[in-house]
């Protein structure tokens, strides 16, 4: 759920559209329920979308907070993410 | 940059999957008292958040549009105090589901449908924010993994949260309710049961229970209808949804569609004036149309249901289950308590018999009992209970038993032994009664020595040996609920093989019948017991198989009147020899159902 709350916070700071796919399913990456219930845990491989100004910001922001496990240094095990655009 | 067409595909696929899914569902849980309602429900949870308005009026769409936004930003300011206050004092982790909290509580996707809901459909805020709440949180529970169900809460929290600040000084309580509802519980204590508000509590039905909860007992007493064990099904609801409790079949039915509604109303009417015109047969005598007299006993756990037996037109009490003289308290009770609730019971029905069943509960359920009553039960229905537990216990059994005695000075009582299962149980039981009796004369402390002896027959072992029996006692009480399960092997809390246990069984009437034989040829009295005597359906074949004494739930008395009354004895032997033809027990149940339905065709719900 926190690390959710962080990608939200984030991905507020752009104003373009943020797409987290998995699978067949994608969730608005600002909208907290969205992402809870895509049910993505540790391992699953996410495809990360974004289109309007600042994508290129935004995807690198979004994939460095995964990068560094949520800001959390104490966890080794990241997940994959692969980002298009 | 033109915008993809995800965004707007992915919010279409959930609302649709979600509009479109019909909201009816039957719930089944276990009847415990009889009547069909319909209304407003009222969903008590831990916080007893009562929805007052469904609905707004159209031209009050945009202030309650305001009365919301307001609402979510005291909403959000609460949350971010928590968050600092948990930040601060336990740290940053603890702060940080809050600040997970409030990313819920500002989701625009939350807000933008439930202002959908107040604008285009004119929901109250209230009934709105609690409706898409509890969506999501059934949609993670749906997830199926325990993670996800966990998060459920969360959403609940803020629920919570939203109609606290929504409801205000507008919060309801059960105790000052102004209008009709059904009660939706996880569980109800026997005092809130008892102080239900009578003239607005038109119904309830709970998540937890079985048929001898004290909650279901009691809503029997109060003749409200009530249906118990539900299973999970609280999250379901938010409160005025409108529902349906059937209390004949065990169903409630949430959000019904029309139809299911309208059938259900009618059939409320149709319930509601059988009910009175069988209030009208209260003074009439238990009489078949050719003039052979029954006797209607009522089955009481508590002393002061006496009275509801007499007001119900019992002529006596056939069945005191005294388990919950051990039960009540917690510890057990002392001979002083026994005889204060049999005088009570005694006192009710000064000119009608009682009869005292002793002590019929497992050794888990004793306090105090001692270690070595207390081994590692793994089947507890086949294990220490009942007259084995008093037998094994010698003195709680004497001060049970002198406390009968003592009591019956004062009138007809009776005492009865459970699941006695062979002779040798029977012989020890008289014997210790015998002691008693010993003792009691010894220390010159008034007493009945002619009090009659009898048994429930509730295991297949003593209805095989029923003629050895039937030389031995005074009377004989078909407990049919525990012979159906021994005879059918089939434990009827158990959802799983519920449906095997049928009253109808061929297996269980020929049973009955060989009791009823050892009994005639011994002349020794016959009572039917047990939820198959409260059954209507059951009644004119147990007639027909020689049955003249029933003892059943106190509110089921009046139908069982109406349908002997309407009922020859040549009628009533004639469906009997047909039943007991038939070899599949549904054959049985819808045979006697059809009989029933021209007999009395308003008792068939």
């Amino acid at each position: 759920m926190v690390p959710c709350a962080k990608i939200v916070r984030t991905a507020e700071r752009f104003s373009c559209e943020i797409h987290i796919q998995k699978a067949d399913r994608s969730a608005d990456a600002k909208t907290m329920l969205d992402l809870l219930t895509l049910s993505a845990e540790n391992g699953s491989v996410l495809v990360l979308e974004a289109r309007g100004a600042e994508a290129d910001e935004a995807v690198k922001a979004l994939a460095r907070l995964f990068e560094s496990n949520f800001d959390d240094p104490a966890s080794g095990s990241r997940p994959g993410v692969g980002s298009d655009r | 940059m033109t915008l993809p067409p995800a965004r707007g595909r992915v919010s279409g696929r959930i609302a649709s999957s979600r509009e479109s899914r019909c909201l009816m569902q039957i719930k089944r849980g276990v009847a415990v008292s009889p009547g069909v309602v319909t209304g407003e429900v009222l969903v008590l949870g831990t916080e007893d958040f009562r929805i007052p308005n469904r609905f707004v009026s159209i031209d009050a769409v945009e202030s309650e549009l305001g009365r919301f936004r307001n609402t979510l930003e005291m909403v959000w300011e609460e949350i971010e105090e928590n968050e600092q206050l948990a930040r601060d004092q336990l740290g940053d982790q603890f702060g940080a589901i809050f600040g997970a909290h409030l990313q819920m509580a500002r989701d625009p996707k939350l807000i933008a449908e439930i202002e959908g809901l107040i604008s285009e459909k004119s929901l109250s805020p209230e009934f709105a924010s609690s409706r898409v709440l509890r969506r999501f949180a059934r949609e993670l529970q749906n997830l199926g993994n325990q993670y996800h169900a966990e998060r459920a809460v969360d959403i609940f929290d803020l629920e919570k949260r939203i109609l606290r600040h929504l409801l205000g000084e507008r919060r309801e309580e059960l105790v000052h309710l102004t209008a009709p509802v059904i009660v939706l519980a996880h569980n109800l204590t026997p005092s809130e049961t008892a102080n239900l508000d009578r003239q607005f509590v038109m119904g309830f039905a709970t998540e937890v229970g079985g048929h001898t909860s004290h909650t279901a007992i009691l809503a029997g007493a109060l003749e409200i209808p009530a249906v118990v064990g539900l299973g999970h099904c609280l999250s379901d609801v938010s409160g005025g949804e409108m529902v349906i409790i059937d209390g004949n079949h065990g169903e409630v039915i949430l959000e019904p569609d029309d139809a299911t509604l309208a059938k259900y109303r009618e059939l409320e009417e149709r319930v509601q004036s059988v009910s009175q015109r069988l209030a009208s047969l209260k003074t009439l005598p238990a009489e078949t149309l050719d003039g052979e007299s029954i006797t209607l006993l009522g089955n009481i756990e508590f002393p002061e249901e006496a009275t509801v037996c007499r007001d119900r037109g019992a002529e006596g009490i056939g069945l005191y289950r005294t388990e919950f003289l051990y039960l009540e308290q917690n510890q057990i009770p002392s001979e002083e308590d026994h005889y204060e609730a049999y005088r009570k019971v005694i006192a009710a029905n000064p000119d009608h018999p009682v009869t005292i069943r002793t002590l019929d509960i497992g050794a888990d359920k004793i306090p105090e009992t001692t270690g070595e009553l207390m081994p590692e039960v793994i089947n507890p229905q086949l294990g220490l209970r009942s007259v084995r537990l008093s037998l094994r216990n010698i003195p709680l059994f004497k001060t049970q038993l002198r406390a009968i005695l003592r009591a019956a000075v004062g009138g007809d009582v009776r005492v009865m032994f459970p699941l006695i299962s062979n002779l040798l149980e029977l012989r020890q039981a008289r014997m210790i009664l015998g002691d008693v009796m010993d003792d009691l004369e010894e220390q010159k402390i008034p007493f009945r020595r002619d009090v009659p002896v009898g048994i429930m027959v509730e295991v297949p072992a003593t209805v095989m040996l029923a003629e050895e029996f039937a030389r031995e006692v005074d009377f004989f009480s078909i407990g049919t609920n525990d012979l159906i399960q021994y005879t059918l092997a089939v434990d009827r809390a158990d959802p799983s093989v519920a449906d095997l246990y049928r009253s109808g069984d061929p297996s269980i009437l020929r049973l009955v019948r060989t009791v009823i034989s050892a009994a005639a040829k011994h002349d020794v009295a016959v009572t039917v017991c047990g939820q198959m005597s409260s059954d209507p359906v059951f009644i004119p074949l147990l007639v027909g198989m020689g049955v003249r004494q029933f003892s059943s739930s106190p509110h089921a008395i009046p139908e069982l009147k109406e349908v002997i009354r309407n009922l020859t004895i040549e009628q009533a032997e004639q469906i009997a020899a047909h039943a007991q033809s038939l070899d599949l027990a549904r054959d049985v149940e819808n045979y006697l159902r059809g009989e029933l339905n021209r007999i009395c065709p308003d008792l068939v719900l």
